[in-house]
């Protein structure tokens, strides 16, 4: 069944019994091809130009997303394991590559531990929301409006996370890696996001400790993987400079940390 | 005037009337006639129009304008209940605009709201252990829109507004569910956004059950907190359950989808707790 997934990314595909319902025509063809078709037929509205141009652009910035969602149970646990105890990983960082048509591809996650996910990080972004609304809620400053502005100050934070690692490579001459491997990456910081919320619900002091360990082990995490898979594709080769970015990366985790683990109704801390 | 009379003397033929016309199954043939007023009319006033009256009352009648007192409306040929009908005149409509009054289908089947599927839906959620996922191979938004009423007057009883907030988390949790069951099921996922809100909404009856519950329980205590774990776990079951047998997504990835389900309920039950 997996080996078919990878065959003809993008074709929708109608439901084999469409029912009589006025949704039911906006959306029809779940799957890989509903974002790339719902994409393509706004953009050729927005942009006036011809389908298969606007089809291509949005290939080249959004590289099918139902790659990053071959997952199963096996897969999520082990990467948790790597992404909260990355020392622990004994193996080594970088993605098994295939050569599928003539190109060389990456293999699915099922396949290898070292592949990015996108449903990790959104179940992540999601636990940290529920997470933090609980921890307002036994502070007895819950409030709904209050739940919606932490969903959009972590919405804020990863894409503050991204745009540092998209800075990191566009400072080294490449930005050729796929948007959304880094929204994934990016998106792994928040299970350590939610050990360290978790830790302060049930018990105050643990944060103090908790918080600076998943910070740390997050920014091992994020420093091994730019190194092996990132700056594979990257031209030049300055050795100093790397070590310098790939060090700033991991300081960079701390504030970001301090900033969105202390769950308070306002904006700025 | 006579029909106001007619009404206060047979309240009981009347109601009935009108729920043989807002429920299409308490129907037999015998009672699909509409109640007719009996035969002791003033008929003296009437007499002299008559034949202006007729063809007035042939084209109202094919015209169907309002619902109002359907029991004054008379298949026979009782002239003194249509004409004290004061309804406007339809001249120049002698062609009548679609059915006839009686032919049109009655309103909750017009509007879609079929009340015993709904209420065989919402016995089947209550076991949590057996899921039945026949009843709900055809989606509709009323149920769900019933449960999410009810929850919002809950919340309302205990002095919180959410209405706007609750329609909001249920879309925001509608689209996050089907985006994820169908990049989860890949090409094989089927899930349409209506069917997801219907299962979402529907299961969302342990969350409207908890919201009543907590009206009677102190605030911040251990119970509200136990057996809000326990209708959350519940709503996560049967959510999973039926979404795996109603969509054909793989079975290896129940565990997945379910850890999606439990956030979107704890969500919800957050609302009820603080």
């Amino acid at each position: 069944m997996y080996d078919s997934l990878g065959a003809q990314p993008g074709l929708p595909r109608p439901p084999p019994n469409p029912q009589p319902n006025p949704f039911g025509n906006a959306f029809v063809g779940a799957g890989s091809g509903l974002i790339r078709g719902g994409l393509g037929a706004y953009g050729e509205k927005i942009l006036g130009s011809s389908s298969e141009y606007v089809q291509s652009n949005i290939s080249r910035y959004f590289s099918d997303p139902q790659y990053y969602f071959q997952v199963n149970d096996h897969y999520v646990r082990n990467k948790l394991k790597v992404v909260l105890f990355p020392f622990l990983h004994r193996g080594h960082w970088s993605r098994i590559t295939e050569p599928v048509g003539g190109r060389l591809s990456y293999k699915p996650p099922i396949y290898d531990i070292n592949a990015p996910d996108l449903y990790i990080p959104l179940m992540a972004f999601g636990t940290y929301v529920v997470l933090a609304g609980i921890s307002l809620g036994l502070h007895g400053k819950f409030s709904p409006e209050a739940l919606n502005w932490l969903f959009f100050k972590g919405l804020v934070g990863w894409f503050l996370q991204v745009s540092l690692l998209k800075m990191t490579l566009f400072s080294l001459g490449s930005g050729e890696a796929p948007l959304l491997d880094i929204v994934a990456y990016a998106g792994y910081t928040f299970t350590g996001m939610c050990i360290a919320v978790l830790g302060k619900i049930t018990w105050n002091y643990s944060y103090y400790f908790l918080m600076p360990w998943t910070c740390l082990c997050m920014g091992v995490f994020l420093v091994k993987t730019m190194k092996r898979v990132l700056f594979v594709e990257v031209r030049s080769y300055d050795s100093s400079r790397h070590h310098y970015l790939l060090l700033f990366i991991a300081l960079a985790q701390f504030p970001l940390f301090l900033w969105l683990c202390n769950i308070t109704v306002n904006w700025l801390f | 005037m006579t029909c106001y009379f007619y009404l206060r003397q047979n309240k009981l033929k009347s109601l009935h009337a009108l729920l043989n016309y807002l429920q299409p199954w308490r129907r037999n043939s015998t009672s699909r006639r509409w109640y007719s007023p009996p035969a002791e009319t003033p008929a003296s006033e009437p007499e002299p129009r008559t034949s202006a009256a007729s063809p007035r009352r042939r084209s109202r009648r094919s015209a169907s304008p309002t619902l109002a007192s359907p029991s004054c409306r008379s298949t026979s040929g009782s002239a003194a209940a249509s004409t004290s009908f004061s309804a406007p005149q339809f001249a120049g409509n002698t062609i009548g605009i679609g059915s006839s009054f009686e032919d049109e289908p009655p309103l909750l089947e017009e509007l879609g709201i079929n009340t015993r599927q709904i209420w065989s839906k919402t016995v089947s959620i209550i076991n949590p252990f057996r899921v039945n996922p026949d009843l709900h191979e055809d989606a509709d938004l009323s149920g769900p829109f019933l449960f999410l009423l009810s929850f919002g007057l809950f919340q309302l009883l205990a002095g919180k507004l959410h209405f706007g907030i609750i329609l909001g988390w249920v879309t925001m949790a509608a689209l996050f569910l089907y985006v994820v069951f169908n990049m989860l099921a890949g090409r094989n996922g089927n899930l349409d956004l209506y069917r997801c809100v219907s299962l979402i909404g529907y299961c969302m009856l342990p969350m409207v059950i908890l919201s009543a519950i907590a009206l009677f329980l102190p605030q911040g205590g251990v119970g509200i907190l136990v057996i809000a774990g326990v209708f959350v776990i519940w709503s996560t079951r049967v959510c999973t359950r039926l979404l795996v047998e109603l969509a054909s997504c793989g079975d290896e990835h129940r565990g997945l989808i379910a850890y999606a389900c439990f956030l979107i309920y704890t969500l919800f039950s957050l609302l009820v707790i603080f």
